[in-house]
Formats: structure tokens, sequence, C-alpha cells
């Protein structure tokens, strides 16, 4: 019979781990760079903390400072993955990659001038 | 450990691995960089995940600081190519 704590971490497991495999699923699945970024984005951030809250759980007992470095990993995260994720798709829209054919609106292009991409420009 | 968690573990690992390989095509087939940046960025959440749950199977904190080594490589490699790609430079 297990234990609540077990139960408790094999749900957060279980979430977190549903949540990166929607990451991989939208990563193919979604047509341009700005989606996946979506995808890529809050799915992947809110699993990798739920499944290192999920760790934290289970070690947290055992050690002095397990806790500790679990919690401040999942501060770091909500800290830095926006921003990356932020920096990454300005970078894509400065650098002119193509929209979806079904994107609607693009309000941005009025504020954000782009350009055409001279680095990477090769397939 | 109870079997349940064992079973549990094991599910998580193989939606993990599933969810590795989609990063890893990818990461292969995306159309330009920005593409691969993004899957480069989800193959490190996907690996932070399996070290957690590697952790949590072997009972052991050995290897849990390895998560944030992860962390920082995703960012940091995420932010400079994006730097890169917006202005040609990092710095």
């Amino acid at each position: 019979m297990p234990t609540l704590a077990e139960v408790i971490v094999a749900l957060l497991c279980l979430l977190g781990t549903f949540l990166i495999a929607l990451t991989g699923i939208g990563l193919v699945r979604f047509p341009d760079v700005f989606c996946r970024m979506h995808a890529a984005g809050k799915a992947g951030t809110l699993g990798v903390v739920l499944v290192v809250l999920g760790a934290t759980v289970h070690f947290a007992g055992t050690e002095q400072d397990v806790w500790m470095r679990g919690v401040l990993a999942v501060f770091f995260q909500f800290l830095t993955s926006p921003a990356a994720t932020h920096l990454l798709a300005r970078a894509a829209y400065v650098c002119d990659y193509p929209l979806s054919e079904r994107t609607a609106v693009d309000e941005l292009r009025r504020y954000l001038p782009s350009r055409p991409d001279q680095v990477f420009n090769q397939e | 450990m109870s079997p349940f968690l064992t079973v549990v573990l094991k599910v998580c690992l193989a939606a993990l691995l599933v969810s590795g390989i989609l990063c890893l095509y990818r990461m292969l087939i995306g159309p330009k960089a920005a593409d691969r940046a993004v899957a480069f960025d989800s193959l490190a959440a996907v690996f932070i995940c399996v070290i957690c749950v590697l952790c949590i199977q072997w009972n052991s904190v050995l290897y849990f600081d390895a998560v944030w080594i992860l962390m920082l490589v995703g960012f940091l490699g995420s932010a400079a190519i994006a730097m890169f790609l917006e202005k040609g430079r990092v710095f």
C-alpha cells in the first residue's frame, strides 16, 4: 500500500511528465516557430517545475538542504524560462521568420521593425 | 519504495523518452535556427525531468545538483542564440 507522500510524488511526476510529453507533441505538430515557442515555453516550464517539486517532496525528510535546493531550482526556472522564451521570440520576429498562413492578426508589425535574416538565412 | 511508485516512474521515463525523441526530430528537421533553439530548450527540460525521475528511482540525491547545471546551460544557450540572431553578436 503506497503512503501519502508516495501518492503525492507519483501525481506530481505524472502531471509534469504529461506536460513535457505535450511539449514534444506540440514541437512536432505546430506550424510555425511562434506556435512551437508557445508549446515549449508554457508547458515545458510547468512540467519541469512539477517534476522537480515531486523529487523535492520525495527527498524532503532525508537530508538537511535538499528541499531548499529543489525550491530554489523551481524559483530559478520560473525566473529564467519566460525570459529565454521572450528573447527567442523577439529575435525570431525581428529576423522576419515566416508566420503561419493561418495567422489572422499581426499587431506587432507596426511597433517592431523586422529585417531579413542575414546570419541564418539558409535553410 | 512501493511497487506503485516503481511502475509510475517507469511510465514517466517512457513518456519522457518519447518527448525527447520528438524534440530531437524537431531539432533535426527544424527549418531555421530558432526552431532548433526552441527544441534545444525543451530537450534541456526533458533531461532535467529524467534526472529528477532517476533520482527518485535510485533513491539518491547524488545527481540532484545536475538540475541546476542543465537549467543554467539551457537558459544561457537560448539567450545567447537569441542575442546572436537579433543583433549578429552576443554582447
